[in-house]
Order: C-alpha cells, then structure tokens, then sequence
C-alpha cells in the first residue's frame, strides 16, 4: 500500500471544510426530510461513488454492490428524518448501513470465500477485503475526506491496520482473523481496540462533507 | 474479571462486526440494558463514521444514478408480506372499532358525540399509517404458553408507527408491557400496551424527542410503578434496524 503523496493536502485539510452545499442555504438532510426528490437525485449523486466503492471493495461483485446501494439510498429516503441531527453525519451513517449490509450478505452467502479462495490461489488481491489503493478519482466529492481516512489509516502499525482491513472492511469476525493470520484471538482483539482508538482520534474530528 | 467486562472488551469487535453471529446478539440484548455500553458505541461509531471513506471511489455505470432514484422513488411496497398484514391488523382494528360502537350504543346515552368522533378519527388515523407503511417489522413473541407478536408499521410521510402488541395473556399483576425506542444513546421509554379483554394492543407513536437516532425497538415487562429510564424487566422482543 503507497503511502500518501507528499503533494496532497494534509489530513487537516478534510476538517476544515464545509458541508458540500448542494442547493442554496437549505441543507440536503433537511431537504430530504422535506421529501425533495431533487435532494434524493443530489444525494444519489454525490454519495454512490463512495458507497460503491466500499461495496464493491467488500462483496466483488458489481450487481450485488448496486442492489446494496439502491437499499441503502431507499433506507436514507424513509429514514432520514430519524437521523439525529448532531450524532451522526449524513454520509457516515449511509457509509455504516452500506457495510452492515454487505456484510449481512457476505455472511449469507458462502460463495465468497470461495471466491476469495480462487483470487489468492490466482495471485490475486487476496481475501475479499478493501485493499485501500490509491484511486484516481480525485476530482470526486469528498476526496478530500478519503485522503484524511487513507493517511489514518497508513499511520496505523502493519498488524493493526490489517486486523482493521479483515474486520472492518472484510466482514471477518475474530475467529477467522485468528486463523487467517495465525495469531491469538486475543491479539487480535487488542490490535483491533488499539487501531480504534488511534483512528477514532485523528477521525472524530473529521467534519460530514455532505450537508 | 466481571461479566460485564467481556462486553467493554468486546465493545470494538461489535462496531467492526467482527463478533460471532451469537456473539453479536448477545452484545446486542446487552445494549438494551446497559446506558454505558450504548452510549460508549454509539461514540465509537461516530467516531469511526468516515472510516469506510477509506475505500476508493468507484464510477457509476452510466445509467445507474438514474436507475437508483427510479428505485427509490417508484417503488411499490417490496414485502409480500405487508399486504396480509395491513389486512390482518386492519381486520383486527375494525373489530376493535365494531367493539367500541357496540359498547357505545349500549350507553350512548352517556357519550358525547364528540368522544364518538375522537375514537373514530383515531382508527382513522392508525389505518392510514398502515396504509401508507413502507416499513413492516413482526416479531413473535412467546410468554406463559401463549404465543403472539409485535407489528410495527413505519410510515415515513408523517415519522410515525403503528405498534400492535397481539396474542399476549394480559399483563402480570401490577405489570405492564412496555414499549422503548432504541436509540444510539440508549433506550427511551415509550408507550405501555395495555390488552383490553384479550384484544391486541394498539398504540400510534411518534419518534422519541431525545437526540440520537432512532436503532431499533423493544418490548419489556416492567412493573407498574417502575418509571425509570431503563428497563429493569424481561425483554419479550428487541428488535434492531
């Protein structure tokens, strides 16, 4: 995994900014909750790249990443309005119903680790988990954000970072990774509750970039 | 070390979701319980919110974005299952209805047309909010041999449900069944469904003015005095979104 170019932006660069404004003073959420369908269309816009990313990163599978987001872009328009306002951000909270879906999936099937079988006897990518590689989608909304979380998690020691990658990213639960990785449960409890609390620092203080 | 250790040691494995499907309920009804655990979660989720962000991008397909709102936005009702069961709580509220105009002609005398009407507006209302439900939850629920259920139907126009508590004996004495809301900072009381002569119990709620957003619900036994914050009594459904 390359680490960062130097060139970019610092991480502090991502909490500056403001919330994406997306049509006049009004914000997105308070325009979904309105039922504007103009929102749901801007909303659909600026967020699919990023929560098919992650689907597609974490199911390999492209129909099956655009049916999660199609339930997640359905869960936001009948359930914005039950979003606590200063908890959780609009995209954060879209991000974590993305992965909990995928990762619902990924346990119904079992056809992943097959998959994932065949990619790491082929040389592949290894286990069907995000790999954090450089994109070259810069100009995409909330790129900025991206580069915040990349750097984080560069920061993080190997070990945690792939506990991170198998757990978070990877729908693997303790047991697996043990085994995955030849290690204690226990360790990799501990790698993962110390790579948390590292992330959970630099990344708390990162502001929703989707008003 | 405690029991309830295991559950703050664990409290990273449950965000990751890297806990045992077992594993995972049981953190889950923990969370029904405890204030600290719920709310130290719900922190660390916060926390974490960007933290898929570090996956790269991907292009929609051209099309998809189009598709995606037509999904949304065109959709009909997608559980096979809604239909039957707005008709099976619509049965039981005419029923219901039935019962109380019977009742009432019985001593209409007494009764003010007004009342009438508040009742009748009421019914009303509760069907409309099964009517326009995109979201139907059940679960079933079984309790000193008898076996019924919790119906939630969400109707995301006016952010309200209809909770139908059904086939349940009556409440033990001095104890009422309780409905919470189940938010990231924890639970908030709600409603008690009180059973009238065995029929199901019905109640219309909004969501819960307390911040934090709205995770999930449940259903506990608590005893008629107890008004505090958090359940104390057994939990007969906990449901999480």
């Amino acid at each position: 995994m390359a680490p960062p170019p130097s060139s970019r932006p610092s991480p502090e660069a991502g909490r500056t900014r403001a919330p994406l404004a997306l049509a006049g003073q009004t914000s997105l959420r308070d325009r979904l909750v309105a039922r504007d369908q103009r929102a749901l269309v801007e909303l659909i816009e600026v967020a699919s790249p990023w929560l098919l990313g992650l689907t597609q990163s974490m199911l390999r599978d492209q129909d099956e990443a655009e049916e999660v987001v199609l339930e997640v872009f359905r869960i936001a328009w009948d359930r914005v309005g039950s979003l606590g306002g200063e908890h959780e951000g609009l995209m954060p909270w879209l991000l974590r119903i993305a992965r909990n879906r995928a990762i619902d999936r990924l346990r119904r099937r079992g056809r992943w680790r097959r998959k994932a079988e065949r990619a790491e006897a082929l040389g592949g990518l290894g286990p069907a988990t995000a790999q954090f590689q450089e994109p070259d989608e810069s100009a995409t909304p909330g790129w900025h954000v991206h580069e915040a979380v990349h750097a984080a998690l560069q920061s993080l020691p190997d070990e945690q970072r792939e506990v991170v990658r198998l757990a978070y990213f990877g729908g693997f639960t303790h047991s697996e990774i043990a085994k995955e990785l030849g290690i204690p449960m226990g360790t990799v409890k501990t790698r993962l509750r110390l790579a948390f609390d590292k992330l959970r620092v630099t990344l708390a203080s990162i502001q929703d970039w989707v008003g | 070390m405690t029991p309830h250790d295991w559950y703050i040691e664990n409290r990273a494995a449950y965000v990751a979701r890297a806990l045992q499907p077992r594993e995972e309920r049981l953190f889950a009804d923990h969370l029904v319980r405890c204030e600290e655990c719920t709310r130290e979660v719900a922190t660390l989720q916060r926390d974490l919110g960007p933290l898929p962000m570090a996956v790269a991008p991907a292009a929609p397909r051209p099309g998809l974005s189009h598709q995606l709102a037509e999904g949304v936005l065109r959709r009909r009702t997608r559980w096979p299952q809604a239909a039957s069961a707005i008709a099976a709580a619509a049965a039981i509220l005419l029923a219901v209805g039935l019962g109380v105009r019977e009742r009432r002609a019985l001593s209409a005398a007494e009764l003010a047309v007004s009342d009438r009407d508040r009742q009748l507006a009421a019914l009303r209302d509760t069907l409309s909010i099964m009517r326009q439900a995109q979201h139907i939850v059940q679960r079933d629920i079984a309790i000193g041999g008898r076996k019924g259920g919790l119906v939630i139907f969400d109707d995301p126009v006016s952010h309200r449900w209809s909770v139908v508590l059904h086939g349940l004996p009556r409440a033990p004495a001095d104890s009422v069944y309780q409905f919470w809301f189940i938010t990231e900072n924890g639970m908030v009381r709600s409603v008690e469904l009180r059973f009238d002569d065995g029929r199901p119990a019905f109640a219309t709620v909004g969501m819960p003015n307390a911040p934090g957003a709205v995770m999930g619900a449940a259903v506990t036994v608590e005893a008629a005095a107890n008004r505090t914050a958090e359940p104390s009594g057994p939990m007969l459904a906990h449901i999480q979104f």
